[in-house]
Parts: structure tokens; sequence; C-alpha cells
């Protein structure tokens, strides 16, 4: 009696709008206490004082899977279906930042793909901290306009699957909404005026000129790296984007100084033996973690070492180092996906895209 | 390596073959993939004792073969 729909409510994405949040999590919710308690008979203005008391957001959490508050107050609000008036209302409410994501959050699930846009969007500006719950009961820290992203981006937030928006750039080619007008735009623009005016150092200027200006996303990257550039170390370090980018620096770099030719071969002998030396430090850690097999093979190899009377030669050191590099290289890219046995090489392709190491057989 | 079978007693029979090293919340990602519901709508037990999701599996001392209780949230 109490968790039927009102009946003179309308039927949301074709179907009666309890519906959108799925069987199991309903029915959680309707054996959890804070529903039979205090979302019995709630009307549209009584909900605004619940949603005022409102601490955190988030879905279902720990063992048993409680529903949070917030959660029962979405589902009410979808039994009680509230005007669209009263939703906006909820959501320019600058004061209760929970009733502003409540409202949002019920928008989100109900509302048309421009309604959506409309009214969420102007949400991005707003900064403030915010509370959420986690799958497994602790909490975490977001902003309301990151908890925003989520919502239109993603297609699953706080344990209910959210209908399908379109994304923006559908829309805006079939020319009903317009292009997105950060409120960030004007401070971009100052800070483009300002780098053009700085006197830059003879290498900021030079990738400046190499790289296109409006690539915004190279820049703050660039400005980012910019402390790493100066020690060689962390250059080597960088992994993926960062290492091809620092190794194209490093090409550029070279093919500037060509005129210093001694001095060039000079750098690059310091180079490789510190790349070496970083590569040694860094294959040392991955051998802890590698497997048996080959720290007893290592283990054997340094036996025989021990063995044979003549020190250590550096550069022995170093020749040794780079077919020892190529083998792990390619030991990597066979690590599972190249098995064999098809299905254990699927098994390892699958785990490989979830994260997860391959199987040891 | 070991298989482990994930029955949900509604039609939903499940081979898994994972690490003995994997944790509940890897195997759980694993069984996703394979019957496409989410990975947080889960739930592994025995019996009753739910299985939690930062546990590795040969601490649970789940071996090969073994069969679990598939449940959803």
């Amino acid at each position: 009696m109490a968790n039927r729909t009102d009946p003179s409510a309308k039927s949301i994405h074709g179907t009666n709008p309890q519906n959108l949040v799925e069987k199991i999590v309903r029915s959680k919710v309707y054996q959890h206490t804070y529903w039979k308690e205090q979302c019995f008979g709630l009307t549209a203005e009584t909900l605004v004082d619940k949603a005022m008391e409102l601490d955190h957001l988030g879905g279902t959490y720990g063992g048993t899977r409680k529903p949070t508050p917030f959660i029962c107050l979405v589902l009410k609000m979808l039994q009680i279906q509230p005007e669209k008036e009263i939703v906006v209302e909820f959501i320019k409410n600058e004061d209760h930042k929970y009733v502003r994501v409540l409202g949002a959050f019920y928008l989100r699930l109900t509302g048309t793909v421009m309604d959506v846009y409309q009214y969420l969007e102007p949400l991005y500006n707003d900064y403030r901290k915010i509370r959420r719950k986690q799958a497994d009961g602790k909490f975490s820290l977001t902003r309301v306009d990151e908890f925003m992203d989520e919502l239109l981006t993603t297609d699953y937030s706080c344990d209910i699957a959210l209908p399908r928006v379109q994304k923006r750039w559908v829309l805006e080619q079939a020319g009903t909404l317009e292009p997105r007008k950060s409120a960030l735009e004007d401070d971009f623009e100052e800070d483009e005026e300002k780098e053009e005016d700085e006197p830059a150092d003879i290498s900021e200027v030079d990738y400046y000129h190499k790289r296109s200006p409006t690539r915004d996303k190279d820049r703050d990257r660039r400005h980012d790296n910019y402390n790493h550039h100066r020690d060689r170390r962390d250059y080597d370090r960088g992994r993926g984007r960062d290492r091809d980018r620092d190794r194209d620096r490093d090409r550029d770099r070279d093919r500037e100084r060509d005129h210093h030719h001694l001095k060039d071969s000079d750098y690059s002998r310091d180079r490789d033996r510190d790349r070496d030396r970083d590569r040694d430090r860094d294959r040392d850690r991955d051998r802890r973690d590698r497997d048996r097999g080959r720290d007893r093979r290592e283990r054997d190899e340094r036996k025989r070492h021990r063995g044979s009377m003549s020190p250590p030669r550096r550069r022995g050191d170093v020749e040794r180092d780079e077919p020892k590099k190529k083998k792990e290289k390619k030991e990597k890219k066979n690590d599972g996906t190249d098995h064999p046995d098809p299905e254990i090489a699927e098994a390892n392709r699958l785990r490989a895209s979830l994260g997860l190491k391959p199987l040891k057989l | 390596m070991i298989e482990v079978v994930l029955n949900d007693r509604l039609g939903k029979k499940v081979r898994v073959k994972c690490n003995g090293d994997d944790t509940i919340g890897d195997l759980k990602k694993l069984v996703a993939a394979q019957t496409g519901t989410r990975a947080e709508k889960i739930r592994i037990q025995k019996w009753y004792n739910i299985y939690k999701d930062h546990i590795t599996l040969s601490d649970y001392e789940i071996h090969d073969g073994m069969g679990l209780e598939l449940y959803y949230n």
C-alpha cells in the first residue's frame, strides 16, 4: 500500500517510475527503517525538510547492501512525482547542497535530454565538497561538479542505472543545443595572454613554436613536466605518454645541438649510463615481484658470476644489461596473451583488460 | 591457476579460471565479464558466509573445481 506509486503519476521512460530503480535495490529500500519511519506519507513540502537533513550521497553499502537515506528519498520522489517546477527549485537552491544534488539526480532520472543538459550544466560551477558513501561503507570526498560530470557522462551512479542521454556533440550537431560555454573561459583567455607576454626560457620558446599553441591540454601537461625536465633521472622514469614525449623532446634537443658535436657524444654517454643505472634499479624492483622460476634463474646466474675470478667490469655490465632489457620487453609482451592454448590466451586477454595479472599456470 | 564454478541456481552456471592469489573482487570482475551483470551487483557466498572483496581465494581456501554460490545484491 505504502509502496505503490501514486495512481495519478505519469509513466516515465515508458514504465512505472519506481521501476527506474531496479528490483533488488528497491526491495532493500522498502525493507529499510528509514523508508518505513521517515518516508511514510511524505509530500513534496515535507520531502524538502527531509532533504535538508541529508549529509551524504551514495547508493547501497555494506555486505547486506543497506540503502542510504539519499536513495530512499530518490525513490520517494519517484513515487510521489513532484512537479517539474518543484524539482527545478530544488536545483536552484543555493543553501543546501544535498537538496541540490537530490534534485539534480531526480531530474537526471526523469527529465528529457534537453532538461538534463539545461539544468545540470550550470551546476558545473558549484564546487562545494560533498560526502559520498562508497560500497564498502567508507566515506569519500567529492565535489558537486564532479558528481554532475559523473551524472552527465556515465550511465550508472549510486546503484541506479541512469537512463541514456545523447552525447552533447550529437545535440550540438542537430542544432538543439548550443556549444558549451564554460564559466572558466574568461580565465583561460587571460592565461593565454599572460603566457605570450612572459619572456620565456630558450627551451620553453622552442616547444612553443613546435607545438600548436591552442592545445590546452598539452600546455598544462608541459607546465607540469617542466620541473621534471631538469632532472634527467625522472625523464627516464616517465612511463607511457610521458616517456614518448620526453623522448621526442630529447631528439629535438639533440637535433638543435648538432653543431656541438663533441659535446654531444659525451652527453649521450652520460645519459646512457644514467639510463642503464635507472633501468637496473627499476628492473630490480620488478624482479622481486616476478615468478619464482625466473628468480631461480637469476640466482643461478649470479652464482655463476660469483664463481668467476674476474672483477665485474662496468662496461660489461652495460652490455649485458641491454640484451637483458630487450628480453624483458619481449617477455612483458608475451606475458599471457600469446599462450598457445587459445582458452588461456583469451582468459589472459580478459584479465589484461581488467587490469589483472595473467594466469599462473 | 584454478578453475572455480559459480552457480546461481536460476540458470546461470559459470566456470572461471583464476589465480589462487586473486581477490574476491577480481573474481567478481571476471564473473561480471562472463555473465554481463555488473561486478558491484554480484555477491559470492558459501552457505551463509558472504565472501569479502579484499580477501584472496587462497586465504578463503578456495581450491580448483570448487563451487560457489552466486547471488545478486
